[in-house]
Order: structure tokens, then C-alpha cells, then sequence
């Protein structure tokens, strides 16, 4: 059952994946930024998560809490750091970026206490027997079914609302977009909530999985997102969800079998170098 | 930098004007800084009274700007019928399905690759789809840039002709082509540019005698 069993793993860890690279996704291709600081928001859904959880004693609420909270921060980082950065050179905002995430972490560290805290009483824990051996917490498989069910909500959206349409004509030509009675700034707004939100969600259930949320939990993450957005084509969304499920069952099956010579990142990025060799433009983008 | 100055003309409902000027001499400027796109240093432009200048290009496009853009520019990996339903979005979305029914009316060729991606038509074909998404907006007025640019002849006649259908409806239409002589043959006034200023304006058929004489 090793072999289901890792598969399991990759999809959990792809599912999270998946969860963060979205918005990294989104914000690349409306503004085509690096936006490393994504990953902080990641950590600060992981907060909201057990702080809300411990006072309230309601987890549902607890995940509701931070993907609102960290929806309206990732909204705000728009505003704040990106905006007024909009007419300079790409850089400037990856170096604005790069700096807001690690001003971040200590941030955490100052307002929560460097060692990370805990759930008081660790919610979802029960298991299932999904087949016999194998079986899965109530947490791990709210992790998929919660990915599943807000990235093809998403992908719904982008496919069948006119908002999701002008959402998409936005990425590919913003000026048309704009000159067709679309207001591109609601656009790049509603795509930071959801990114970010989503983002927070994938915070909650690491917090989750791990019993712990830590200042640095968001930067292992924040350099394998960037990879899974290489990896899926820059800027294209479905690439990037691909790409974030191979790189999960990948991961996991490498643990095991040249766990021994590379550790879980280094296969991460050992695989990103292979595919871009072949690939250079990443899985699914056209050439 | 200056690119265009001191140009100054008016277009009734239904009017016509001809861009006329050699590369580089500021026609897509103008159109792009009429659309929004560009913000002039100074100036107004005005449609129907309400002035324009502090508007972007979203809101013109609400107040009846439609363009058809140098190069075609539609969306790719869109398809032709979600290229449209883009080109309607300012407008509410019970019109949707009449204003593409006008659409298809005036290019049927579009109706028949309705579910294409745009990428994959063909350069005429991406001409109409540009019209027919600028139409979608029921625009008062419809800038359009270099229209012939890498079009086979009787593709060319028929935008004319579709263009021709939409001026007869009172759309005033702005048209840069670098054949001049259709879009002046098709215009009835023309503006003549010169590295950025406005050398020549009037009817299209005094610009005709005064060549020939
Ligand atoms: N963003 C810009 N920055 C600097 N100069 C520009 C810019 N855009 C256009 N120009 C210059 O402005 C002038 C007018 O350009 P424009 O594209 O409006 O010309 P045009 O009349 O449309 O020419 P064509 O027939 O080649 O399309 C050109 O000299 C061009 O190089
Ligand atoms: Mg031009």
C-alpha cells in the first residue's frame, strides 16, 4: 500500500500547493510581478487559523476568519506596495516584494513568539478507513476537498461568468480589456482576494496538518510556489495547478526513493530544472 | 515628449473622418490618446457634451468610444463568442445576446467560428471579430486604425461594406487605413496630420479636386 499511500501524500501536498500558487498566478499574469510576499500571507492564515481556533472553539469559523482577513490584506498589498510601484521597472516591485516577506517574519515573531504556536485542541483529527490499511484523518482529506472545491469554483467563474471572461481578456490585453468597458483595477482588486484568500486557507490547513504555525512556515513555500509558476508557464493558471500536482507526487515519491541523495527541495528544484531543459517555456504554455 | 499638437475638429452623428498622414506622423496617437489611452498634456475632447479628457478608457467605452485597434488586437485564447461577450461588458447582460445577434448580422462568417479561439482565424477574420467586439459596446462613435494593414483585398471590401452598414445606423466613425485614398474615398471629411500637426481639414471631395488640379 506504500505505493497509494504516496500517492495520497503528493495529491495533499499538490493540493496545498495549488492553493498558494494560484494567487502568485493571477498576480503575475495581471501585473507581472514576482509576488514573493504571497507566502507571508500564507503564514498569516496559519495564525488566524489557531488564534481564531483557540478562542472560538469553532474551526469552520476559524478558516472562514482568515481567508476573509488575509483576503483583505493581500487586497491591501496591492494597494500599498504594488500600485505605486505599477510604472517602474519589474524589479523594483520584486525587491519590494522580497522585502515585505522577510520584514514579515518578524513581524510574526515579535507579535507571536519565535516558537510558533499550537492548536489547544487539534480539530479534525478523527481517521477513515478510505480502504482497508489505508487510512486518512478528517483533516488531510478536508485539505483536498477544500482545494478541489475552491479551485474549480474559481475555474468556473473564470469559464462561464462574464466577470471571469473579462477577468481573463484582462490578463491577455489589459488596454483592450480597458477598452471595452472593463475596469482593470477591480479586476487586479478581486484577483488579489481571491488569490490571497485562497492563500489563507492553505495556511489554515498547513497549520493544521502540522499542529503548529511558525514566523518561518511561509518560506519554503515562497521559493516552491515561484518554481510551480515556471514550471505551469509564467502567468497561466492552469499550468500552474498542474504543475503544483506533479510537484506534490513528485516530492513525495522522491522522499522515498532518492530521498537518500537529494532532500524534498532539492528534488523539487532538480525537477524544475529538468523540465525547463525540455520545456523552457513550462508544462502547458504554448511555445 | 510632444507628439501631436493643436488639432482641433468636430463629427456629427453619422459623420466620417479620414486620418490621413505618412508613418509616424501621429495618427495613432491621436486616436489612442481619443480612446483614452494617451492623456494629453492639454485639450478636451468632448462626445455629446460630456467631457472626456479625465476619463479613462473604461468609462469611455461606457459613454459610446468603440475601437478597433492598429494590429486587431483581439483577445487570443478567447473565443470569438467570448471575445464578443468582453466587447459588451459595459453594457447590461440581458443585452447580450441581441447586440451579438446584430454582430453576426453584419459578419456571418463570425457566427460560424463562434466557439474558435480568435488566435486561430484568420487576419480578416480578426478584423471583424475587432468591429464586432467594438460593436458590441453600441458605440456613437468608432475609431478605427490602419483597417487594410495585411488584409486581402476582398476582405478589405468587405469591412468597407460592414463599416459602411454601421455609419447608415448614425455611428461616427474616425478611420486611419494606409491606402488613404479608400479611407478618404469612404470618409466625407478628412484630416491631413504632418508630423503632429494638423496640416488640412475639410471635405474629402475638395481634397480630391485640389490633387488633381
Ligand atoms: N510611447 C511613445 N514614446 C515615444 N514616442 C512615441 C511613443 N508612441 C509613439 N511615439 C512616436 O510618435 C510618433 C507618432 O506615432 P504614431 O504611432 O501615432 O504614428 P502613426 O501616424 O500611427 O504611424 P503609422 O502609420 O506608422 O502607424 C512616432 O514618431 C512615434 O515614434
Ligand atoms: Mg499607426
Amino acid at each position: 500500500m506504500l505505493f497509494f499511500d504516496l500517492c495520497i501524500q503528493g495529491v495533499i501536498q499538490g493540493a496545498i500547493y495549488a492553493l498558494i500558487a494560484l494567487g502568485l498566478t493571477l498576480v503575475y499574469g495581471l501585473l507581472r510581478i514576482l509576488h514573493v510576499a504571497h507566502a507571508a500571507l500564507f503564514t498569516l492564515g496559519g495564525y488566524i487559523g489557531v488564534i481564531v481556533t483557540n478562542g472560538s472553539g469553532s474551526f469552520l469559523l476559524a478558516l472562514f476568519t482568515s481567508m476573509l482577513i488575509v483576503a483583505v490584506v493581500g487586497m491591501s498589498s496591492y494597494t500599498i506596495i504594488y500600485k505605486p510601484l505599477l510604472n517602474r521597472a519589474p524589479l523594483i516591485s520584486l525587491i519590494a516584494s522580497i522585502g515585505i516577506f522577510i520584514a514579515s517574519e518578524e513581524l510574526f515573531r515579535i507579535f507571536f513568539g519565535a516558537y510558533g504556536l499550537s492548536y489547544i485542541n487539534p480539530p479534525l483529527q478523527g481517521q477513515i478507513e478510505i480502504l482497508s490499511g489505508v487510512s486518512l484523518s478528517h483533516a488531510r482529506i478536508l485539505v483536498v476537498v477544500l482545494a478541489i472545491g475552491l479551485l474549480s469554483g474559481v475555474g468556473w467563474l473564470a469559464i462561464n461568468t462574464r466577470v471571469g471572461i473579462a477577468a481573463r481578456a484582462t490578463v491577455i490585453d489589459p488596454q483592450m480589456a480597458a477598452s471595452s468597458g472593463i475596469n482593470v483595477e477591480i479586476i487586479r482588486y478581486g484577483s488579489f482576494f481571491i488569490g490571497s484568500a485562497f492563500a489563507g486557507a492553505a495556511g489554515v490547513m498547513v497549520s493544521l496538518l502540522n499542529n503548529l504555525v511558525e514566523p518561518t512556515m511561509g518560506a519554503v513555500p515562497s521559493y516552491k510556489a515561484l518554481a510551480i509558476i515556471v514550471l505551469g508557464g509564467l502567468g497561466n493558471v492552469r499550468g500552474a495547478l498542474v504543475a503544483s500536482l506533479a510537484l506534490g507526487i513528485i516530492e513525495s515519491f522522491g522522499t522515498i526513493y532518492v530521498g537518500h541523495l537529494l532532500d524534498r527541495d532539492s528534488i523539487a528544484f532538480a525537477f524544475l530544472i529538468m523540465v525547463l531543459m525540455v520545456r523552457p517555456q513550462g508544462l502547458l504554455a504554448r511555445g | 515628449m510632444t507628439v501631436i499638437r493643436d488639432i482641433n475638429f468636430g463629427l456629427e452623428e453619422g459623420g466620417t473622418l479620414a486620418l490621413v498622414g505618412s508613418n509616424g506622423a501621429g495618427k495613432t496617437t491621436l486616436l489612442m490618446s481619443l480612446a483614452g489611452h494617451i492623456i494629453p498634456k492639454s485639450g478636451q475632447v468632448r462626445l455629446n457634451g460630456v467631457d472626456l479628457v479625465d476619463k479613462g478608457p473604461e468609462t469611455r467605452c461606457g459613454l459610446g468610444v468603440g475601437l478597433v485597434p492598429e494590429g486587431r488586437r483581439v483577445f487570443p485564447d478567447l473565443s470569438v463568442f467570448e471575445n464578443l461577450v468582453v466587447g459588451g461588458y459595459s453594457r447590461p447582460s440581458n443585452n447580450q445576446s441581441g447586440s451579438m445577434a446584430r454582430v453576426f448580422e453584419v459578419f456571418p462568417r463570425l457566427f460560424d467560428r463562434k466557439n474558435q479561439v480568435a488566435g486561430s482565424l484568420s487576419g480578416g477574420e480578426q478584423q471583424m471579430l475587432a468591429f464586432g467586439r467594438a460593436i458590441m459596446s453600441n458605440p456613437n462613435l468608432l475609431l478605427v486604425d490602419e483597417l487594410s494593414l495585411g488584409l486581402m483585398p476582398s476582405v478589405v471590401d468587405e469591412c468597407y461594406k460592414a463599416l459602411e452598414k454601421l455609419v447608415k445606423k448614425g455611428i461616427a466613425v474616425i478611420l486611419v487605413d494606409q491606402n488613404s485614398d479608400a479611407a478618404t474615398n469612404f470618409c466625407s471629411s478628412t484630416l491631413i496630420l504632418e508630423t503632429g500637426d494638423q496640416v488640412w481639414l475639410g471635405e474629402s471631395s475638395a481634397l480630391s479636386e485640389e490633387s488633381t488640379h
